[in-house]
């Protein structure tokens, strides 16, 4: 009955303004991630990035995530580290400390880092041989 | 319709073993695609007057927009919510390494002969415990179109498209991969790249 005069919509209304703490938290959400939510958090990753899932939006937008406050509006797609990558992308219904396969190796890089480009710690080609042709200094 | 299907049943009475390929090749059939003429019957006319005059159209238009606030958006909100993937997603190129820690490329330049955009350049030389690797593994990520020939030829599974899409850049030269970025990208994403093998092992 209440789904029929469309009551459920009002309940999922205030449900979504608890979720991100009430009108002052909802008002802040909104104009960090243009979007109001609700659902479980389901884990958090190394970065403090929550993720949370609702099934009760459309596949593709039921997984999210919601960048730690750290990084203010300077959140960037590629914060989210490659253990969580596969979940949030849908590829797999397993979070990361669930998945038996995920390797974990000491050579494996522990500390994620954003998409540099663009700042002071940006890649910057260099060779990786001996320079086959020697500059030629002339003798004084 | 009547009167384009009366051909057709001529045809077939006639006889039987006439094809029924024969029977349209009457041209009976058409489809007029031009503006018909509007009726000027007087019921009509009255409603196609009250249609202009009372702007119902417009208003129709109004009530589709207005539903549409209410509507969930079909859009996602990235870079919070992500599209599917598949595992087989041709992404940025990473170098693997074995559970031990070595790496595997054994500098065999099947990916540099295979890649047709000539994107790979590989030079190799003997290392100091006599095993063969490469001493330049490049890759111009500008060059490459992705088609992921490279992982298809190596035969120890070192170079592979991994699942990163958001490598874009702000200048030319930082996509201008080296080795040690390769096998740097490979050491942050192993955790995907295993998956995304194993996800796809029977189908290989």
């Amino acid at each position: 009955m209440a789904k029929l005069i469309g009551l459920d919509k009002l309940a999922n209304y205030f449900r979504v303004i608890k979720h991100n703490g009430g009108i002052l938290g909802s008002i802040k959400t909104l104009l960090r991630t243009d979007d109001l939510k609700f659902g479980t958090l389901v884990g958090v990753d190394k970065l403090g990035n929550k993720y949370f899932e609702n099934n009760l939006y459309f596949y593709g937008r039921n997984r999210w995530v919601v960048y730690h406050e750290k990084f203010g509006l300077n959140y960037d797609g590629s914060l989210v580290p490659s253990e969580w990558y596969g979940w949030l992308h849908y590829k797999t219904d397993y979070l990361p400390h669930e998945d038996p396969g995920r390797p974990k190796h000491k050579w494996m890089i522990q500390d994620w880092s954003e998409n540099l480009s663009g700042s002071d710690k940006q890649y910057v080609p260099y060779g990786t041989t001996r320079t086959k042709v020697e500059g030629w200094t002339p003798p004084k | 319709m009547e009167k384009m299907l009366s051909g057709v049943k001529l045809y077939s009475v006639c006889s039987r073993v006439t094809p029924r390929t024969l029977a349209v090749s009457g041209r009976t059939y058409y489809k007029y695609v031009n503006d018909k003429e509007e009726s000027l019957a007087f019921k009509d006319l009255i409603d196609r007057g009250i249609h202009t005059s009372f702007l119902t159209e417009i208003c129709r238009g109004f009530f589709v927009a207005f539903g549409h606030i209410f509507k969930e958006p079909a859009t996602i909100n990235y870079p919070f919510e992500k599209g599917p993937l598949s595992p087989r997603f041709r992404g940025e190129h990473a170098l693997r390494r074995y559970p031990s820690g070595e790496e595997r490329c054994i500098a065999c330049k099947l990916c540099e002969a295979i890649c047709p955009a000539q994107a790979i350049t590989i030079e190799a030389e003997e290392r100091a415990d006599g095993s063969r690797r490469t001493t330049r593994y490049d890759i111009d990520m500008t060059k490459c179109i992705y088609c992921g020939f490279c992982q298809e030829a190596c035969p120890v599974d070192a170079i592979v498209e991994g699942p990163n899409f958001e490598f874009s850049t702000e200048s030319h030269e930082e996509l201008l991969y080296n080795k040690d970025k390769l096998l740097s990208n490979g050491d942050k994403w192993e955790s995907e790249i295993a998956s995304n093998i194993h996800a796809d092992h029977l189908y290989r």
